[in-house]
């Protein structure tokens, strides 16, 4: 499904690297978590995959699409086929509830019909039905990371990466965004976490991948928190 | 699926356009001004124009012609003038038609138009000459200093008028630069001013572009929105600013036609806007979208640049 192989990034020439020489592979229906601090590497690895960033060196590939050949005219698509969730949430401010998801069907051309019933479909798995005619600023933080969930998965993706996204949201609130990731990933959809909040690491009891200035230090297949 | 498309982009500027409130109002108003700066200017340089063609209209030169002039020189001096090219119109009045003119002018000034009876007909025969540039009445003076015309001409009326033609001539032209150098210099000003308005109301939705193309959107489907914003202002522009300026002429007119007296100078300047509005319409409407959305497409280009 998601093959890293000796992925290298450096965001300055002078800089030290942000991805040092990672290699990865990620099995279809897997949920992976990526720990690790602040400036460890997490966020340029998902950047990488929803291609806002290159590789320095190494290849990258998902669901047998060869990074290095893909044209920028192409990445529109690639991106329709992964869903991402945001610590800071990503949605359209001008745009309702309701547009906010139907947008991402809408880019895709998908018929005004589909668009009626799928955007309510996902609206109420995040359980939001209510808000959908509500702008983004009248909710709260954890109900715009349920909003961000429905849009990344309204179009089906095989892949969700969420990108700390309980990083802004208190306890009660993360956990309910926690167990809409394992209710989608139960559903069959690959799932990317990136978080340094111990106690969901060890709860959930998943895959974790600990990535520690730039390189991978542990890859565990049920893994605890194992940073300072 | 085409008209899916269009129908979303479209619609999705117009509720832009609608939710953006008071920067969509900003953007119009500044459009509005925009377009009445370029009107105006317009509208004055034509009047100008037409005001300077029609001072130029009058001048021409008058050959008068020796009493001795033979009719074949004559006839053969009018016709090398209607050859040249810079020549628009050769008058020939006869020592008759110059007493009838005489008299005419003089005809409440019975002392003057008696002093001519008394002393039979003084007044020379001439040729008036009429060039389609007035600066080139000065290129014909040679031939009537030479022969075989020098000796059927008693005098070149442009020798008297030269100063005040060239003058006059200085005048209208300085006029006309001036007109255009002030125009051309508001123009571009506003231009600039509504190029920085829609670059800054584009740049308070620069993280927009870039969660939309995050989602998998393509660079025309974030553009189009926001050109159809462009086109708006454009739009409304031309509404406002035709609106601003016919009530301006008509409250003008108004106070023209109680300085100079009725149906006079105001009801030309009106009458001008309302024959000419089509015209202003179109040109304001083209002036407009062209703005608006040439403004709107440079100014997202630099954000659409990185995928």
């Amino acid at each position: 499904m998601i093959y890293l192989k000796e992925v290298s990034k450096v965001y300055n020439k002078s800089a030290k690297k942000a991805l040092d020489n990672i290699s990865v592979h990620i099995k279809p229906k897997e949920f992976v978590i990526f720990v690790g601090l602040s400036g460890a590497g997490k966020s340029t690895l998902t950047k990488l995959i929803t291609h806002e960033e290159e590789p320095s060196s190494g290849t990258i590939s998902i669901g047998g699409i060869d990074y290095s050949k893909l044209k920028k005219r192409d990445v529109p698509y690639l991106r329709r086929k992964i869903g991402v969730v945001f610590q800071d949430f990503k949605l359209l401010p001008r745009k309702t509830i309701y547009e906010n998801i139907a947008y991402a069907l809408e880019v895709a051309g998908i018929g005004g019909k589909t668009i009626r019933s799928r955007v309510p479909q996902v609206l109420k798995m995040v359980g939001l039905e209510s808000k959908a005619k509500n702008f983004p600023k009248e909710l709260s933080g954890g109900e715009m990371q349920r909003v961000a969930i429905a849009r990344a998965l309204v179009h089906d993706p095989k892949i969700l990466i969420a990108d700390e996204p309980t990083g802004n949201l208190d306890p009660k609130n993360a956990w309910e965004i926690i167990d809409l990731l394992l209710k989608v990933n139960e559903y069959g959809t690959t799932v990317i976490l990136t978080t340094h909040n111990k106690e969901i690491v060890n709860a959930l009891k998943k895959r974790v991948i600990t990535l520690k200035n730039g390189k991978i230090i542990k890859d565990q297949e049920v893994g605890r928190y194992a940073l300072q | 699926m085409l008209f899916t498309t269009f129908y979303r982009l479209a619609k999705t500027g117009f509720v832009n356009f609608l939710r953006n409130g008071w920067l969509s109002l900003a953007s119009t108003i500044i459009m509005t001004l925009t377009l009445i700066t370029i009107s105006v200017f317009l509208i004055l340089n034509i009047v100008l124009t037409q005001g300077i063609q029609t001072i130029q209209d009058k001048i021409d030169i008058s050959v008068y012609l020796k009493d001795s002039a033979t009719s074949q020189t004559i006839f053969n001096m009018q016709k090398d003038l209607s050859n040249n090219p810079d020549v628009k119109q050769v008058n020939y009045i006869t020592k008759d038609q110059a007493k009838q003119r005489y008299d005419t002018t003089f005809a409440n000034n019975p002392q003057l138009k008696d002093s001519l009876d008394q002393s039979g007909n003084p007044l020379p025969a001439s040729l008036e000459i009429k060039t389609y540039d007035p600066s080139k009445l000065a290129s014909l003076m040679p031939m009537f200093d030479r022969p075989p015309y020098k000796d059927a001409v008693s005098k070149v009326s442009y020798q008297d008028n030269k100063q005040v033609i060239d003058r006059l001539f200085k005048a209208t032209e300085f006029i006309k630069k001036v007109g255009w150098g002030l125009a051309i210099a508001f123009i571009l000003t506003s231009l600039i001013i509504i190029f920085n308005t829609i670059r800054t109301a584009i740049y308070t939705h620069k993280s927009e572009i870039e969660i939309m193309k995050l989602v998998g959107a393509n660079p025309w489907f974030i553009k189009w929105p926001f050109l159809i914003e462009g086109i708006l202002y454009g739009v409304f522009g031309t509404a406002l600013s035709l609106l601003v300026i016919y009530i301006l002429l008509r409250l003008l007119s108004v106070s023209f036609n109680a300085y100079f007296g009725g149906g006079s100078t105001g009801d030309q300047v009106f009458g001008f806007l309302m024959q000419n509005l089509g015209p202003l319409l179109f040109l304001q409407l083209a002036a407009g979208i062209t703005i608006g959305v040439v403004s709107s497409s440079v100014a997202i280009r630099k954000y659409l640049k990185k995928s």
